[in-house]
């Protein structure tokens, strides 16, 4: 793998081992950057910048991370460079040196991410439980990463489209084909959401019991109405006068239960966490079903996060086959026998280094 | 930044306002444009007059023109009942290109885009209706984009034509030729699938 100018790496060559990679530095030296540019090659954006422009470093207008994979026997050169004009990073995105488009990417090699944000899983908004299913489906599912990709330009132009009748400054009649965009796309996200979810339930809910003595977890795809066209049609007064689209996979959720109790509010801290990690190992696992194939796994500082148990139940996971990149402030929280047959970096001021 | 000249500011911000040509590519093509003979340079600025003054837009199709209409509505030798409707005049050309289409076209010169307040007036929808129906067009192939806005405007037009009783198609989608099935993208291998034909 090759960074040049992502973020706080100026130049960066790197050779991870198949087995366990630990990088171990201080706050700010850079190993979240690390793990966000190997995310990126399999998701094709970043999972946390909020414009791409923030990942472009100091020494260059220009930012590329490169990376032989290998998935199933093929090896494939990956690029994302990215390049200033004006206020806006343009991103092109490379195969074996021919440019492709953002949506063909995913599905090259697969990592599952697993960042302190991920935290907040069981906590937080739907929208962050709608970005688990999306990062895990594009990753898997043909054609998804097209599909989402599509159906969020349709509710942009459908939303302008609303607010444009609203204001009397359009007639209505255009109005029906972006509901059967909606219809189509939301349809097609809406499936591959829902098999996702009956897919994890089992493995999600054995991780679980293990690690909270028997706990029982239940996850519960809350997507839109089986009759999507009849729903959209049905709602067409109140979106137009919000000016926006009330139905649709963007509203979707994942209800997570905890001995047939909402975990969300009223699940102790350390109970919605473990509900976190064993959607996370579910997650590795539907992966690995469907494509054969370990994905990589990125555990971003959570371990010093979470209590020895917890810790323990996703080390032993982690220690099987696969590829692992975890990061950590400290070694601390890692067992001997890990630390010894995993290859140990240490990361300051975005240079990388083999220790031991 | 040093201060330049005023007539070479002038030049790159007019040049950076092109498509595809950032900042830096403006300041490199004017400063070509600088060491470039004078007689070369003017032969451009009148190209660029010239295109403005005496090409326009052809009034029964919307295509470029140099008059009030274009070659291809001139033209005799074209089937007046097949219309292919396309999103640009680059379109048309490409078309043009294979030879292998004998009606007329219609250029919507644009898609139905909410977001940049374009309607089914902005892209000639009206005059397009008005020609099918007093022209006896028989068929009209909708050729826009795959990207969501031009299956928008297509599903759009069948819409608004298919009442008129003339017949609607879309271009198929299929493998390119010469390429390896293998590294088609699935939607393109599942659409060239569920489309085939027969030898």
């Amino acid at each position: 793998m090759r960074l040049r100018n992502h973020r706080n790496y100026a130049q960066l060559d790197l050779s991870p081992g198949p087995g366990v990679n630990v990088f171990i530095g201080a706050n700010g030296q850079g190993k979240t950057n690390l793990l966000e540019a190997v995310a990126m090659l399999a998701l094709s954006s970043s999972p946390r910048a909020r414009r791409e422009l923030e990942l472009v470093g100091p020494v260059a207008p220009m930012a590329r991370i490169e990376a032989e994979v290998e998935s199933g026997g093929i090896t494939a050169e990956l690029a994302i460079t990215l390049t200033v004009e004006g206020d806006r990073a343009r991103r092109v995105i490379e195969v074996d040196g021919v440019r492709r488009r953002a949506f063909d990417l995913p599905g090259r090699f697969r990592v599952t991410l697993f960042w302190p944000d991920d935290l907040g899983l069981v906590k937080a908004g739907p929208e962050l439980r709608r970005r688990f299913l999306n990062q895990m489906l594009v990753q898997i599912q043909p054609g998804y990463a097209r599909a989402l990709a599509g159906l969020k330009r349709v509710l942009e132009q459908r939303n302008s489209l609303l607010k444009r009748i609203a204001a009397g400054e359009e007639g209505g009649d255009v109005l029906e084909v972006w509901n059967q965009e909606l219809v189509q796309l939301g349809g097609e996200v809406a499936t591959a959401r829902s098999a996702a979810v009956l897919e994890l339930q089992p493995d999600a809910a054995r991780y679980h019991a293990e690690i909270a003595g028997g706990e029982r977890l239940e996850i519960r795809y809350e997507g839109p109405p089986q009759d999507l066209a009849e729903a959209v049609h049905n709602s067409l007064a109140e979106d137009l006068r919000r000016g926006s689209t009330t139905v649709g996979p963007h509203h979707d959720d994942l209800r997570v239960l905890l001995d047939g109790q909402e975990a969300r509010a009223y699940s102790s801290q350390g109970q919605q966490r473990t509900a976190v990690v064993s959607l996370k190992l579910a997650e590795a696992a539907l992966v690995a079903r469907r494509t054969g194939e370990r994905p990589v796994l990125l555990l971003d500082d959570v371990l010093s996060e979470l209590d020895a148990e917890r810790r323990a139940a996703l080390l032993r996971q982690v220690a099987g086959e696969g590829q692992v990149i975890i990061t950590s402030v400290e070694a601390g929280p890692f067992p001997p026998e890990l630390i010894a047959s995993a290859m140990v970096w240490t990361v300051h001021e975005g240079t990388i280094e083999a220790c031991g | 930044m040093p201060q330049l000249p005023e007539p070479l500011e002038r030049l790159i911000q007019e040049l950076s306002r092109l498509p595809g040509i950032g900042p830096k590519t403006a300041q490199r093509l004017a400063f070509h444009l600088l060491r470039t003979d004078s007689q070369r340079a003017s032969s451009l600025a009148h190209a660029i007059e010239d295109v403005k003054a005496r090409i326009g837009y052809c009034e029964r199709c919307y295509n470029i023109a140099e008059g009030s209409l274009c070659w291809i509505c001139l033209s005799t030798r074209r089937d007046a009942t097949l219309l292919c409707v396309v999103e640009s005049a680059l379109d048309v050309l490409a078309i043009e290109r294979t030879a292998e289409f004998g009606g007329l076209y219609f250029v919507l010169q644009g898609v139905i885009s909410p977001i940049d307040g374009i309607g089914p007036e902005q892209i000639h929808v009206p005059q397009l209706l008005e020609r099918v129906r007093s022209e006896g067009v028989a068929e009209v192939i909708v050729a826009t984009d795959a990207d969501i806005e031009g299956e928008a405007t297509a599903l759009y037009l069948q819409r608004v034509l298919e009442p008129l009783g003339t017949k609607v198609t879309r271009p198929a989608h299929g493998l390119p030729v010469g390429g390896d099935l293998e590294y088609a993208d699935e939607l393109t291998l599942a659409r060239a699938m569920s489309g085939r034909g027969t030898f």
